[in-house]
């Protein structure tokens, strides 16, 4: 396998964030195209309508590090049931990123993401972690996505703790991530599950509704939130009204009625659930159907814009059908433009509009199907949040950014403002950027903030 | 005997003569490969329980000893990332873990824990089998955590699959058995032709001598060079039967 040319042509007018690595006789042939074609490809760039990057599977080999580009090493679900979350996380990523090298880049540098797919399992993400720790020209960690990916690559950190590879941002509010023995090998911008699920519960109690039951994704992520709402509904003297669980990668139309009976039986007064967005819509649709009329709370994790689009998709009366859910964000309503962040994002995101990273592989598993992008979501805000702390961290980092300058670099922010409405604080033993937790419930096709529980959902 | 029979029939009563020898062949060949059979079925089916059973508390122990630490610093993702890496193993169907109080801690049930487990004894650490509806028949072994002061692990071991490899086990062993009783009949059945055969010669030859004196032609004498018991005999017979020749003509020309 050979490394093409970057899709940016050849006028270095315009320039894609992200790396391009050709992996089959058909990869090739496009990226021919790429370099033959690249005056018309940069005007397409210009005009913000990049081509489709490519996203890797397994090993690959590396390539000398260059001095005018920053790479970025991404592991996350490009296919597979969950991949709309790596999908919009990278969009929003690439929109903010793309303004930047646009306008020269850091300190003179490109900064360019090189993704690999784990299709949301931690035995890929594992083996990607290895490929891009291993591979000189990967600078840092950015973007990965899940707990029970990230909770199996995080023992690899630790194993080449000598490279001194950090991972920033992963787009999950486990544990591992943030405590000993692991927590010194990450940087975390969004708040925890702890956080967000202590605030769905103590919503919850503060309005009577006192039995709390948990449905949740049977792995690392689910145990998470499990053991959030536990914690918190424990400081309150109570205990969980009950449990269900599903197996991840679970699809929209697999039946959850077992899952919903289960839970009807212990007469719960709200559920919580900690899945992926396809199955806890499906549980979403069971337990109306099963008459089970209580508030359903999803965790930032679920991706609300596609969990909202899987319950309205087909359905006569949409608004009766979505009523009861609530979700937790970690990022403010993207309908907020008061904040700065937020006007900057939809700016970017109307100029670039990034495409959805493929490959033969990943279309493979995708099965052809294409993804359709949602325009504005909280996750590609995440993404484009998160891309616009690491770019001021290596932008502190100077000229010449080394990885055994990543720590300090990120320990001297102490109260920088991201334009989210809170300011960011790092240190040794804070390694979590944000702590704001904030609700949202379906109006139409969007979440807007739920500023008042007791008259939404409060016990008459 | 009666004259004028041909060679197949003659070797027909011979075959008649080990009749009872080839049934005993063939009995004690039966009689050894049903014990066989059977004596293999119990020990492998002993041993492969005992087998399972014993990697079962190998597992269950290997992740109570992980556990420790992370029980202790309360990182229950990390713990059930460590079952959920468990219970990948084939045989593995269930893996759940209990705090000293009793309360589930991690577990793979899908879509909850099952009546039977939650009715048991969380803290319970001996094999013991269930049958859970929906999900199948298992063994269950348990492990302490910190000599149980931490907690309990606790896996299930499907039984259907221990089932599948013991059959599959003496489904092994009876097919070799089998072979082994049709080789061995079938190589019964050789020795005794090759036995029966210089039989069958002399008796061919005796018939042969029989029909030479009412005219026919005579006997081939192959059969008299042979230098082993049938060789004596036939030339016995033939002895005999110049004799009675000899005596024949002597009373003949007596008269």
């Amino acid at each position: 396998m050979t490394r093409a040319k970057p899709r940016d042509g050849t006028t270095g007018t315009t320039k894609s964030a992200c790396e391009t690595f050709h992996m089959t006789r058909r990869s090739l042939l496009r990226s021919a195209a790429g370099v033959l074609l690249g005056a018309p490809l940069a005007g397409r760039l210009a005009a913000g309508t990049p081509a489709a990057p490519y996203v890797l599977r397994g090993r690959t080999p590396s390539r000398p590090i260059q001095d005018d580009e920053i790479v970025l090493g991404v592991s996350a679900a490009f296919s597979g049931p969950s991949r709309a979350l790596g999908t919009e996380l990278y969009r929003g990523s690439m929109a903010y990123f793309n303004h930047v090298n646009e306008n020269g880049g850091v300190n003179g540098r490109r900064i360019v993401m090189k993704l690999y797919d784990d299709g949301y399992q931690p035995d890929p993400c594992v083996a990607n972690t290895i490929s891009l720790i291993q591979d000189p020209s990967v600078f840092l960690l950015f973007n990965y996505v899940g707990t029970p990916t990230v909770t199996r690559a995080l023992p690899v950190l630790k194993k080449f703790r000598d490279e001194q590879m950090y991972l920033f941002f992963p787009f999950t509010g486990a544990e591992p991530q943030r405590e000993p023995p692991y927590g010194e090998f990450a940087f975390n911008l969004r708040a925890s599950y702890r956080q967000e699920t202590a605030g769905l519960v103590n919503n919850f109690l503060d309005i009577g509704r006192r039995r709390v039951a948990v449905f949740y994704q049977n792995d690392a992520y689910g145990r998470s939130g499990w053991a959030g709402v536990r914690e918190a509904m424990a400081a309150h003297g109570e205990t969980m009204a009950g449990e269900a669980t599903y197996t991840r990668g679970t699809q929209f139309g697999s039946p959850m009625r077992d899952a919903v009976e289960i839970l009807q039986a212990r007469s719960p007064d709200a559920v919580i659930c900690i899945g992926a967005y396809q199955a806890c819509a499906a549980f979403a649709r069971d337990a109306e159907m099963l008459g089970l009329h209580i508030p359903v709370a999803n965790v930032s994790f679920v991706g609300s814009e596609n969990l909202l689009g899987l319950m309205r998709e087909n359905h006569e009366e949409p608004d009766a059908h979505t009523r009861w859910l609530v979700n937790s964000q970690v990022v403010p309503s993207y309908e907020d433009r008061s904040l700065p962040a937020v006007r900057e994002y939809h700016e970017l995101m109307d100029r670039y509009d990034p495409p959805p990273p493929s490959s033969d592989e990943v279309d493979r598993i995708n099965e052809g199907e294409p993804y359709e992008t949602v325009p504005r979501s909280f996750v590609s805000l995440e993404g484009f949040v998160n891309a616009k702390m690491i770019t001021e961290i290596i932008r502190r980092m100077g000229d010449r950014p080394e990885r055994s300058g990543i720590a300090e670099a990120v320990f001297q922010v102490r109260n920088y403002d991201l334009g989210v409405g809170e300011r960011v604080r790092y240190g040794p033993d804070r390694r979590q950027g944000l702590q704001r937790i904030y609700y949202t419930v379906p109006e139409g096709d969007r979440f807007v903030s739920l500023d008042d529980w007791q008259a939404r959902f409060g016990v008459s | 005997m009666k004259l004028g029979t041909s060679r197949r029939s003659d070797a027909l009563k011979v075959r008649k003569l080990f009749r009872k020898t080839r049934f005993g062949f063939f009995s004690l060949f039966g009689v050894v490969v049903l014990a066989i059979s059977m004596l293999s079925i119990r020990t492998v089916s002993r041993e492969l329980e005992d087998e399972y059973i014993s990697n079962s508390e190998s597992i269950a122990k290997n992740i109570a000893d992980s556990s420790v630490d992370i029980l202790l610093n309360r990182n229950l993702a990390t713990l059930q990332s460590l079952i959920d890496q468990f219970v990948q193993i084939q045989s593995i169907r269930y893996i759940y873990i209990t705090s000293d109080t009793g309360e589930f801690l991690a577990h793979t049930f899908v879509p909850g824990i099952p009546d039977q487990i939650l009715e048991s004894d969380p803290s319970s650490t001996e094999p013991v089998e269930r049958s859970i509806s929906g999900m199948g028949d298992f063994v269950e072994v348990g492990s302490p955590i910190l000599s149980g002061v931490a907690g309990t692990v606790h896996v299930g071991m499907d039984l259907e699959l221990l089932g599948l490899k013991i059959r599959r086990a003496m489904g092994q062993q009876i097919a070799l058995l089998c072979i082994i009783l049709v080789v061995g009949v079938l190589a019964s059945i050789w020795l005794v032709n090759l036995a029966s055969k210089p039989l069958s010669d002399l008796l061919g030859y005796v018939a042969q001598l029989a029909r030479a004196r009412a005219g026919d032609a005579p006997p081939q004498e192959a059969i008299l060079v042979r230098d082993d018991e049938v060789g004596d005999m036939a030339r016995l017979i033939q002895y005999a039967a110049t004799r009675q020749e000899d005596s024949e003509s002597r009373s003949g020309s007596g008269t």
